[in-house]
């Protein structure tokens, strides 16, 4: 399983549940609540795979954040 | 885990394991907007992670998407993508700086752009609009029309050419005053 820590002052949390809409698809995605981060765990068949999505959507999720902050 | 040569290691390293580039950032140097900026950049040829470990602090973690089969390859690439990424947060932050500066002036710019679009005026707001306002105070006296400005010259010459009529010396005195006015002019 592979866990992923996305911290609330720099993701936007509708970007973050945008970001696991289109990935949950290919891997179990579950979101946990923490007061500081926004917390996705992801299983999958493999760590290799579990690696890739994880990266996949922290991109996603980065981007969507950029795209709302009008940078 | 291994550092970059002229880098501090608690401010980039590189991690081969990992696959993976680590930048720490004083965030007091750094605005959040200038990351953005940066990460996007990037994005399209690498995976972007931020992070803040602490309140003064901001992490990348840049994972490029296709990395060198050979470790010392991969750690040449990995170092080449921190001095682009450090180089390219330069660039973002100093450019965040100079728009925060001209922010007042864009904003004026962009209100008259705005202002300008509305059309002109209509009747009805001529009609209102208060014509009996000095358009600006000119102690300077710089705002002269083309007639106020040569009138001067051509009543000075008129008052020399009747000063010829009186007497010799008088004539001269008029014509110093008028070149005299012609210099200052």
């Amino acid at each position: 399983m592979r866990e992923l820590r996305f911290h609330r002052e720099l993701y936007r949390g509708e970007s973050v549940d945008e970001a696991i809409k289109v990935y949950a698809p290919y891997a179990t995605i579950t979101p946990v609540e923490h007061e500081t981060h926004w917390v996705v765990k992801i299983e999958s068949k493999s760590a290799a795979r579990e690696r890739k999505i994880g990266d996949e959507m922290a991109n996603y999720a980065l981007g969507l954040t950029i795209r709302n902050q009008g940078v | 885990m291994s550092t970059i040569e002229g880098i501090p290691a608690d401010v980039a390293h590189v991690d081969l394991d990992e696959k993976r580039a680590v930048l720490e950032l004083d965030a007091t140097l750094y605005p959040v907007e200038s990351l953005y900026s940066a990460a996007f950049v990037f994005i399209d040829r690498h995976y972007v992670f931020l992070d803040r470990p602490d309140a003064q602090k901001l992490r990348i973690v840049v994972t490029p998407k296709k990395l060198e089969a050979d470790p010392e390859a991969a750690k040449e690439q990995l170092r080449g993508v921190v001095g682009e990424l450090a180089n390219e947060l330069v660039t973002a932050a100093w450019r965040h700086q100079i728009t925060q500066e001209n922010r007042a002036r864009i904003e004026a710019v962009t209100l008259q752009a705005m202002a300008g679009s509305m059309g002109p005026p209509s009747l009805d707001d001529l009609e209102d609009f208060d014509f009996t306002d000095e358009a600006f105070e000119d102690p300077l006296g710089i705002a002269l029309s083309w007639e106020e400005k040569y009138a001067k010259k051509g009543e000075a010459k008129a008052e020399a050419s009747e000063g010829t009529a009186d007497s010799p010396e008088t004539s001269d005195a008029a014509e110093a005053t008028a070149e005299a006015k012609g210099e200052e002019e």
